[in-house]
């Protein structure tokens, strides 16, 4: 056990205004609730508050000084530091606040839902709006679809996606947030929708648009060919001297707008087979195409 | 566990004018019922760290409030923290 003088680097002769001084410049910096995770400052902390018990005391001071007791034993039991209470599970800590990083991008999306209670609430506050991110299949945005979101303490939030809802737009889901406190009521729930791109459809407002691989032979001579659309497969018929670019317009296939629908746009691509085929080859070997057949007129003129 | 106003009084060890200034203050934020207020633990050691900073280190009221709203900053950047990296050693 240290002695209480050179603990408080105070000397023999101290006053008790000396020691005093003393213990407070180092009580400020070793105080466990202002050095959380800091185990050395507690230690520290403990030594530099059992020095101040037995020098703040002038009896217990003289008895030390006469050798009566010694440095030990002095610091009395005390309730557990608010640091061992603050650092508890999430939303244990009423008063912890987000401020100091609520400037971080993306800050309010990511931790919103890891925060049971966040910040400061005053009495009788409405809780707090909690945001969460939903993401949501290309196919169940346009047609719309029952979800459920997980929540972190384990509980569920059922929610319905409406038809034809677009990418970014928050739903509100009302009395679904964090509790208030007192006679506040709960806070509202904002769910934002990050919509994932599909395979070979893209929305474009309330259009859909498809790229349509076809072959030489349907874009030549035209032809009914099956083609995908997000509320089912489609028959269409390519008309005939149709080419690369052209485009189709499939009406009311496109996503939900006001009572009606959006179009769906079909631009044509037609494909060479990728496979050597020999009859083809043989054929435009032959083949003496007309005069005005040079695709790269415009370039070259 | 709840702790009603007048056992908290006694535990940390302030009186009623003491601890009606803190709550003005919102030092203490506890939960509200129609007769009484309902201290939590957390409450209880926040008010025995407030009781600290005021008398063992010698910080007025002004710094108090400033202290605790820095605290306050500093377990939710902990937690973030915490959120993101491995869990610190236990203490």
């Amino acid at each position: 056990m240290k002695d209480p003088y050179d603990t408080l680097g105070v000397s023999r002769t101290a006053t008790s205004d000396d020691i005093r001084k003393a213990y407070r410049k180092l009580a400020k910096k070793l105080h466990p609730d202002l050095n959380p995770g800091n185990t050395q400052a507690e230690e520290r902390f403990k030594e530099v508050s059992s020095a101040n018990e037995i020098l703040s005391d002038p009896e217990k001071r003289k008895r030390f000084d006469s050798g009566e007791i010694d440095a030990s034993g002095a610091e009395r039991p005390r309730q557990p530091y608010y640091k061992d209470y603050a650092a508890g599970g999430a939303g244990a800590n009423p008063y912890e606040s987000r401020s100091g990083f609520s400037d971080f991008a993306g800050a309010d999306d990511i931790f919103a839902e890891m925060f049971g209670r966040q910040g400061r609430q005053s009495r009788n506050q409405r809780g707090q709006d909690l945001s969460y991110t939903l993401s949501v299949d290309f196919l169940d945005a346009i047609n719309g679809a029952r979800k459920r979101i997980s929540l972190p303490d384990g509980g569920d939030l059922d929610l319905m996606v409406p038809a034809g809802i677009e990418d970014g737009k928050v739903l509100r889901l009302r009395g679904k947030g964090a509790p208030g406190s007192g006679q506040g009521g709960p806070g509202d729930a904002l769910v934002s929708i990050a919509i994932d791109p599909h395979a070979f459809f893209i929305r474009k407002g309330d259009d859909i648009l498809l790229n349509l691989p076809v072959t030489i032979g349907e874009a030549v001579l035209g032809g009914r060919v099956k083609l995908p659309t997000p509320s089912g497969a489609v028959m269409v018929t390519i008309p005939k001297g149709s080419n690369t670019g052209s485009v189709m317009r499939l009406r009311g296939k496109g996503a939900p707008r006001g009572g009606g629908h959006g179009d769906q746009l079909v631009t044509l691509r037609v494909m060479a087979p990728t496979k050597s085929d020999s009859a083809l080859e043989s054929f435009l070997a032959s083949w003496t195409p007309g005069s005005d057949y040079d695709p790269r007129k415009d370039m070259l003129s | 566990m709840i702790i009603n106003r007048i056992e908290f009084q006694h535990r940390a060890q302030i009186d009623q004018q003491t601890l009606d200034v803190w709550l003005e203050e919102q030092w203490l934020l506890p939960g509200e019922t129609m007769t009484d207020l309902e201290f939590s633990e957390i409450d209880l050691a926040r008010a025995v760290f407030i009781v600290d900073l005021k008398d063992r280190l010698g910080i007025n009221d002004e710094g108090v409030g400033v202290i605790l709203h820095l605290v306050d900053q500093m377990h939710g950047l902990r937690r973030m923290l915490g959120l993101i990296m491995p869990a610190p050693k236990a203490s």
